[in-house]
């Protein structure tokens, strides 16, 4: 017997627990929105017109999906639940965080407003403005914070400040979180979202003072920071931080980005003290090592090869580029073009590589590439001593076999994604390289790539429909593909489902 | 003195035995009616039938005025609560017999001083140690570590690779001060003399300072096992300890077979470097594709004695250097000797060493039960006792002991026999024939 469930509206989606998500999120993005709103009357930029009208709706939208979740409980919530909240939540607030783009005036076409959008809430940083000093200070502040509600999760944002609303919150903090960070903290999963969104603002508060130390104005240092420590890439400057040329700069945001890019329920347990802190050990030390070598590399590659260039600034270049791109902000000091090819396809490994899950970054996250390795070194010794009970084992810590198995489907689903958007891109009509560098820099969430997208270009050049794929591939990147990839699946809409 | 044993198995009935020999009053309770109605008939002991852990029987039992309360019934728990509620009830002592180490793992302190279990015995635990020291000494299958561990007592088994056999004991040469003090032959143990002519197969018990046993026990051995890798077939509650300790070890390469998927791979989480194959193990094939004929040593502690003594019998045959079984039950342990294995070892007999140890208490420091029969324990001699000033042969003879070694100021002396004793030595002695008796009377206080 397969009883029908309820709340569905003749499918078997549980909008039960989707409305108050989306509608959680849009009410988030009305508060993001009521802050510009607020900046541009207080600047005086005029931009506020273009804020008003969307931070009401949202706002009310909010309100009424929360006030409609109080009555409506106790109904059973499904991971599939999870996984279509979470991706119509996201959706929703790229399509919300448009409005204000096409209301000013900053693009004239929908799919460039969304992509702008989207390309901030997924903290992408792939930019369509063309000259960024331009638009007023509300529309850079607003790019600014959907990279920021984008860092550690918009939905674990709604969990944290709207726990109460009878939601499966468990469910849509999974969907969003990266699989592979063992986040839970805390008995109630409306804690540990509220307790990785505390320690969020906290770098946020600290970064500021650092960046204001360093020499921004107030303004420049609170942008810089919301997209720094999300791990971003947008800046209120065209040249990005590269604009500022300043090492104390640079440094800041180096250290930003590399805090950005760690896990932050590492941060939890090391305030917890170092015996729960040590799984996430091998993760951190491999994240390091990979910055330490690959600056080390890169900035030996640069003195060999460019004689014009000092140890200094070739230190220099490479350890900010490096950290940016392996982080996924995607700022930009040096025109990583101009390297050599090999200072260039290093690049291109570290966006793939990524950061620590369970951070704002990227990338397929260095713990799963640690497991990859493992795990074929592991199948290459099977078939020497097949019956050796193996262990996947990183630094110590033993992963299941359910998670062997869920890394190498990872690894396959994320490569064949790659190869068919490229081949997506080229169909579209983009050269070769700009094909497979935007397709790496959107799937990893960087921002800049090479070609036509290189690290002083913006995606102007990509057509409009590139531009719809691309802000797909973003959001897939983002949620770490699964999440909006079985939405896809025929089997997710069949009633039957259990 | 007053021992209630709870428990009646294999353990129990050891320990209820050998304390009723020693003229102690035992009861022994079990909830087995059948079980108890057969051991009143052959057992010395009040022996009664119900729940030892529930503190109204105890409290019944006379626990109160016990000055042991022993619990080693099959389950943890159950041993547990008793030791626990001998405790709040006023027994002396308690002792409780745990096979799982979640519950004191490592840390006994909080068995003894938090809960007031005085003696927690890990039997399998206990018996990985035993295993280990067997493989790390190499030649020796058995080493024990008296005085603080100063003085180490070898068990070895003579090989046909042994410069000793065919010769009389008394015309070997010495590497070390060393003191060959007792033989194992045919099972039984029996105290060396000079005239003793060493034969393959014997257990030669050996007693020398511990920085020196490894030369002593190499030389009478002969050739020492080679290789590294050893074998350890099961990874049960012995096997596991066993390779977790072995794997410590520079130069030791461990491989552990196990026949249940589920425990081989709990196994393999827990082992650092070992290197676990799921493999049933009895057939010879399997053991020679996993090396076992360049072993240098095969360990054989699966749950089944049989499938142990089998695996080892193979495993010798095909050329393992030293191959090691655990049998638990004591009526296979015949078939050790006959089947060419090494040495067998019996949990069983590890909690019973273990627990007899605790009991003797007073001036019995340290004591090893050998399978033979016999055992070897530390005692200190009083000042003032009737033993001081005689030399030690003579007050070996007087105990119907013998004095292997003993520690004097912290130097450990090997003796001739001409010795005399001091107050304050701490001797360990060799009984041929178990019974401590006598011990306490010629070294304790008068």
């Amino acid at each position: 017997m397969r009883a029908r469930r309820p709340g569905g509206l003749g499918t078997s989606v549980n909008w039960q627990l989707v409305v108050p998500v989306v509608g959680g999120t849009l009410g988030a993005v009305g508060l993001g929105m009521a802050v510009c709103a607020l900046t541009a009357v207080v600047a005086g930029d005029g931009a506020g017109v273009a804020f008003a009208a969307p931070t009401a709706v949202a706002l009310a939208l909010g309100v009424f999906a929360l006030a409609s979740a109080r009555r409506l409980r106790s109904i059973p919530f499904r991971a599939r639940d999870g996984f279509l909240a979470v991706t119509l939540a996201w959706f929703a607030a790229a399509v919300a965080g448009a409005v204000p783009f096409l209301l000013h005036g900053s693009f004239e076409r929908p799919v460039d407003a969304f992509f702008e959008s989207m390309s901030g809430f997924t903290t992408t940083g792939a930019t369509l403005l063309g000259r960024v000093e331009a638009e007023p200070h509300a529309i850079l502040l607003w790019r600014s914070l959907t990279q920021w509600m984008g860092g550690v999760g918009i939905v674990v944002l709604v969990v944290a400040i709207a726990p109460a609303t009878g939601m499966a919150t468990n469910r849509v903090f999974y969907a969003e979180t990266s699989g592979m960070a063992a986040q839970r903290l805390t008995p109630r999963i409306a804690d540990t979202a509220k307790i990785l969104w505390g320690i969020y603002v906290a770098f946020t508060v600290a970064g500021f003072v650092a960046f204001a130390a360093a020499g921004m104005g107030p303004f420049d240092a609170a942008n810089h920071i919301l997209t720094t420590i999300a791990t971003g890439g947008f800046s209120t400057r065209t040249a990005s931080i590269a604009a500022f040329d300043s090492l104390a700069i640079e440094l800041v945001t180096i250290v930003f980005m590399v805090l950005g890019g760690i896990n932050f329920a590492l941060y939890w347990r090391a305030l917890r003290g170092a015996d729960s802190l040590r799984p996430q050990l091998p993760e951190l030390r491999a994240y390091v090592v990979l910055l330490v070598v690959a600056t080390a590399v890169v900035t030996l590659s640069l003195v060999a090869s460019d004689t014009a260039i000092g140890a200094g600034d070739a230190l220099r270049d490479s350890a900010f580029t490096v950290v940016s791109i392996t982080t996924s902000t995607g700022f930009i000091t040096a025109d990583f073009e101009e390297w050599n090819s090999f200072g260039q396809l290093v690049m291109l490994m570290l966006m793939f590589i990524g950061a620590c899950a369970g951070s704002t970054a990227g990338g397929m996250k260095v713990i799963r590439v640690l497991l990859l390795g493992k795990a074929a070194a592991q199948e290459i010794e099977r078939q020497v001593r097949p019956t050796t009970v193996q262990v996947l084992r990183v630094g110590g810590r033993v992963f299941s076999e359910d998670v062997r198995k869920g890394v190498v489907s990872f690894f396959s689903i994320y490569m064949l994604i790659f190869a068919a958007g490229t081949v997506v891109m080229a169909a579209i009509g983009v050269d070769g390289t700009t094909a497979v560098s935007s397709v790496i820099a959107s799937l990893n969430i960087i921002g800049p790539g090479l070609g036509e997208v290189g690290a002083t270009e913006n995606y102007t050049a990509i057509p409009s429909g590139g531009l719809w794929f691309l802000s797909a591939l973003m959001l897939a990147g983002r949620l770490e593909v699964f999440t909006v990839l079985v939405l896809l699946t025929p089997a997710f809409w069949r009633r039957s489902v259990a | 003195m007053r021992v209630i044993v709870i428990g009646a198995g294999d353990v129990g009935r050891h320990i209820a035995t050998t304390l009723s020999a020693e003229r102690h009053d035992v009861t022994i309770v079990d909830q087995d009616a059948e079980r108890v109605e057969a051991l009143r008939n052959e057992l010395d002991a009040l022996v009664v039938a119900g729940n030892g852990a529930s503190p109204k029987v105890l409290a019944d039992l006379g626990a109160a005025e016990a000055d042991l309360v022993c619990g080693v019934t099959q389950s943890d728990e159950a041993n547990i609560i008793a030791a626990l509620a001998g405790h709040q009830i006023g027994a002396k002592r308690t002792v409780a017999r745990v096979r799982d180490a979640d519950y004191f793992g490592g840390d006994e302190s909080y068995a003894t001083h938090v809960l007031g279990i005085d003696f927690v015995v890990h039997p399998e635990r206990a018996t990985a140690e035993d295993l280990a020291e067997a493989i790390i000494l190499p030649g020796a299958v058995h080493a024990e570590h008296f005085g603080d561990g100063r003085i180490s007592i070898a068990e070895s088994i003579l090989t046909s690779r042994s410069p000793l056999v065919g010769r009389q004991l008394g015309e070997r040469r010495m590497v070390r001060p060393n003191f060959i003090f007792g033989l194992i032959r045919d099972g039984r143990a029996v105290a060396a003399e000079p005239f003793h002519v060493l034969k393959r197969g014997d257990h030669v018990l050996v007693a020398a300072a511990r920085e020196h046993i490894g030369e002593v026990v190499g030389h009478l051995a002969g050739r020492m096992p080679t290789g590294r890798d050893v074998i350890v077939f099961g990874a049960g509650r012995i096997g596991l300890p066993l390779s977790r300790r072995l794997e410590g070890q520079d130069g030791v390469r461990v491989t552990v077979m196990e026949s249940n998927p589920d425990r081989a791979r709990f196994a393999a989480e827990r082992l650092a470097r070992g290197n676990v194959v799921l493999e049933e193990g009895v057939e010879k094939d399997v053991l020679l594709a996993h090396g076992v004929d360049r072993a240098r040593a095969f360990v054989a502690c699966a749950g089944d004695d049989r499938a142990n003594l089998l695996a080892a019998m193979h495993a010798k045959q095909l050329g393992a250097d030293l191959c090691l079984a655990v049998v638990s039950r004591e009526e296979f342990t015949p078939l050790v000797d006959a089947l060419g294995i090494d040495a067998a070892f019996s949990p069983r007999l590890v909690t019973a060493e273990a627990i007899l140890r605790s009991v003797r208490g007073g001036n019995v420091r340290a004591m090893y039960l050998l399978l033979g029969g016999a055992e070897v324990l530390e005692v200190q001699a009083e000042p003032g006792c009737r033993a001081e000033g005689r030399t030690v042969k003579d007050a070996g003879k007087r105990a119907h002991t013998r004095v292997a070694a003993l520690v004097r100021d912290g130097k450990v002396i090997i003796p001739h026999g001409e010795e005399r004793v001091q107050g304050g030595d701490r001797m360990v002695i060799f009984n041929a024939i178990r019974g401590v008796a006598d011990v306490g009377s010629t070294f304790g206080a008068s």
